[in-house]
């Protein structure tokens, strides 16, 4: 079989290749000769495509994945944590950063880095497959690609909930009542950001009833922008159909679970992502 | 002292086991957990309401069991009931998560394993009559994501389930499309496992062993019927006799946490015992699992191996067992999903609460403070912690088998890895 391909899993939860293993239409058509959680490999095989999970946060990471770039043609980075840390990145808050480290320093196996890093902090990135984690469909298209692809430009598209001309006054608490399930849930006072997260998802979260938390990263428009620039795209919007303080949306949208995905792609500047390497 | 390391594939994350000798006998055998991202550190000062978001993410292969362990947490803390129709479909979130799991662990980490003198490196190398496994275990696994995608929301990090209840009700749709799949599936999946079951017979004819089999403790939260949803937590010596029942709150009165040397990862410890939880501990406490076909198999099992059984490599038998269980249950609550409230109201307040789920890999509890609406601190007990020394335990029985005064016999790698298999460790877990 032509055309192998390989997954690096580094510091990750491994849904990631858990949604690999659910896009599994491509085997047969492409080999898979190395990932370490479904097969035995000795050695980083030469490979034509790499897909890497996970964010850099130990000195083995930095060494695997130094190493395995070598071996590798085009390099995929996969998921959030890959693309911008994702999750683990709540470890470099300063307030928690401290006791973090003295905490584990005993342990030392293998040792932690000073800080978190993403997949292109390290080696070149050709492309990027965002998403907590990405579904099994956009695992085929980055494998398999089709030019003529397009994907819903944001979540909204894909979400199919009706904008009303109601104007909440007060956000709602994320887990709070129980959503009308037609109508728009900014309409509904709740804080979803899907109006500018890239589409492609096909939009689950909406369609059960959650809001947008943003996990596949900004649209297009705020790819090689600062996340100063997404945020405010997000403030607008909750400007223009809601009469919520601009105060609480703001201290809203550093919360956690947000900044989790929301600072997904503007604060590496180490290099400048393009549009058109992120599906 | 002479130290062998190997490192391990086909498990979930990262770890590798170190056998120590000197003049030929084994000193040690120790399970590295070699990742941490600190989710017990970092979670401090994290508004309480996100936990069901963010935790879902220590483990992307049992994501379902976090996500679940921590609303239950949180509703123990504000005092909330969920209502019926809500558990209902919660129950269904779990067994998905059995499926996709006991799915993945039976045929893609343990099943290429047996074949030949030597096993297979992967799934995808069986050939001859059995080179389609690959495509069909994959095609009964993909099954478990669709009923945790439908269920929950999501197909791996889920959403449906909040705080107290869920958030909208399941698509008719989705219900009837699902229920044609899992009764299209069930029989490929009894086929998978009848294959599975003879490849297990050769491997024991070859080594003559089916691995320590020390009686010991049992933990788990089930009881028949069940859908692993967790309640009280049961302890069975290692005679069979249920030891104790204890409410998840309870845990620090029989449970202890011990950090490991040179790992990530804690382990726990029943009243001081070293003890085993996954599928052959709920097993040996559920001598009925009360699905027709599962029965079946739970008869012959039983016939083979006795009640209690102890060997570990049984644990790879029980979970196909438990698999054929997971989906002839889903069929039937697919059935009737029950109408009526999917949420009840809440005030969220600060306190302190357990929750705790039968996650694949035994009982999951999660522990919050919560002061100011902020975490405080926050505890997970993770089912593979329990099995940690087991595990250690079993890797010396198969080291000091293997290892001779003058000589290593090569299948020692072979069986630390089958030893470290069979308890379906997950380090990302074990850590978190
Ligand atoms: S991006 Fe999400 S799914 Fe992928 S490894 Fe990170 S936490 Fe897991
Ligand atoms: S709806 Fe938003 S949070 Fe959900 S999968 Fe899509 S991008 Fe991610």
């Amino acid at each position: 079989m032509p055309n192998p391909f390989g997954v690096l899993q580094l510091s990750g939860c491994a849904g990631c290749e858990v949604a690999l293993l659910d896009a599994q239409e491509w085997i047969g058509q492409r080999r898979l000769a190395y990932m370490p959680l479904v097969l035995t490999a000795d050695e980083f095989p030469p490979v034509d495509t790499l897909l890497v999970s996970g964010a850099v946060r130990t000195d083995e990471d930095l060494y695997r994945l130094r190493a395995a770039s070598k071996r590798a043609g085009e390099l995929i980075a996969v998921g959030t944590c890959a693309i911008s840390g994702g999750v683990a990145n709540l470890g470099d808050r300063d307030e928690v950063r401290d006791l973090f480290f003295s905490a584990m320093e005993r342990r030392h196996v293998p040792r932690l880095l000073p800080k978190l890093r993403p997949v292109d902090a390290i080696v070149r990135v050709d492309r990027y497959l965002p998403g907590c984690p990405p579904m099994p469909h956009l695992f085929m298209l980055a494998l398999f690609g089709s030019p003529d692809t397009r994907l819903a430009a944001s979540v909204c598209i894909d979400c199919g909930r009706k904008k009303t001309k109601e104007r909440p006054t007060q956000l709602r608490g994320l887990q709070e009542g129980l959503p009308d399930p037609g109508i728009c849930l900014i309409n509904q006072g709740y804080l979803c950001i899907g109006a500018s997260t890239r589409g492609g998802c096909q939009a689950p979260c909406t369609k059960a009833g959650n809001p947008c938390v943003g996990c596949r990263g900004p649209s297009d428009s705020f790819i090689s922008r600062s996340s100063d620039e997404w945020f405010n795209a997000i403030r607008k919007v909750f400007l223009r159909m809601t009469d919520i303080p601009s105060e609480e949306i703001e201290r809203e949208l550093h919360a956690p679970h947000l900044s989790l995905f929301v600072f997904q792609f503007a604060d590496y500047t180490v290099t400048t992502r393009r549009p058109e390497q992120v599906l | 002292m002479p130290t062998l390391t190997f490192p391990l594939s086909r498990i979930e994350g990262h770890a590798q086991i170190i056998i120590k000798l000197t003049a030929g006998e084994v000193q040690h055998a120790t399970l590295q957990a070699t990742e941490l991202r600190g989710f017990e550190y970092f979670l401090q000062g994290v508004p309480a309401e996100q936990l069901p978001i963010i935790v879902a993410r220590i483990c992307g292969v049992c994501s379902t069991a976090h996500h679940l362990a921590a609303i239950k947490a949180l509703e123990a803390i504000y005092q909330v009931e969920p209502p019926p129709a809500a558990v209902y479909i919660r129950e269904l979130l779990m067994l998905g998560q059995l499926i996709q799991n006991q799915a993945t662990s039976l045929f893609l980490f343990t099943m290429p394993d047996f074949p030949g003198s030597e096993g297979l490196p992967s799934m995808f190398e069986f050939g001859g009559d059995d080179a389609n496994i690959a495509r069909r275990a994959l095609e009964v696994r993909r099954v478990g994501t669709e009923l945790i995608g439908l269920a929950g929301g999501q197909f791996i990090h889920p959403i449906r389930a909040v705080t107290g209840g869920v958030s909208s009700p399941l698509p008719e749709d989705g219900v009837r499309a699902l229920r044609e799949r899992i009764a299209s599936v069930l029989p490929l999946a009894c086929e998978l496992f009848e294959r599975y079951w003879e490849l297990f017979q050769g491997l024991h004819d070859r080594i003559g062993t089916l691995g320590d089999d020390t009686p010991s403790h049992y933990l788990a939260s089930v009881e028949e019927g069940h859908a692993y949803y967790g309640g009280n937590l049961r302890v069975l010596d290692p005679d069979g006799v249920e030891q104790a029942s204890f409410a998840p709150h309870e845990y620090q009165r029989y449970l202890t946490e011990q950090p490991v040397e040179n790992s990530y990862s804690n382990a726990t410890l029943f009243n001081g015992h070293v003890m085993r939880a996954n599928s052959l501990a709920r097993l040996n406490l559920l001598p009925r699992l009360g699905t027709p076909i599962a029965d079946i198999y739970m008869l012959r099992f039983q016939r083979e191996w006795g009640h209690p059984a102890h060997a570990i490599l049984l644990f790879d038998l029980a979970r196909g067992i438990e698999l054929v269980y997971c989906l002839e249950k889903a069929l039937e609550m697919l059935e009737h999903i029950p109408d009526g409230e999917i949420k009840a109201p809440y005030t969220p307040r600060d306190g302190e609460g357990c929750g705790v789920v039968e996650a694949p890999r035994g009982p999951l509890i999660h522990h919050f403070n919560v002061v100011n609406g902020l975490v405080e601190k926050a505890r997970f007990i993770i089912p593979t912690q329990h099995n940690i020394l087991a595990i250690e335990q079993a890797l010396m029985v198969a080291a000091r088998r293997y290892v001779h005064g003058d000589r290593i016999d090569l299948e020692l790698e072979r069986a630390v890895g089958r030893v470290v298999r069979a308890f379906d460790p997950c380090i990302s877990c074990a850590t978190h």
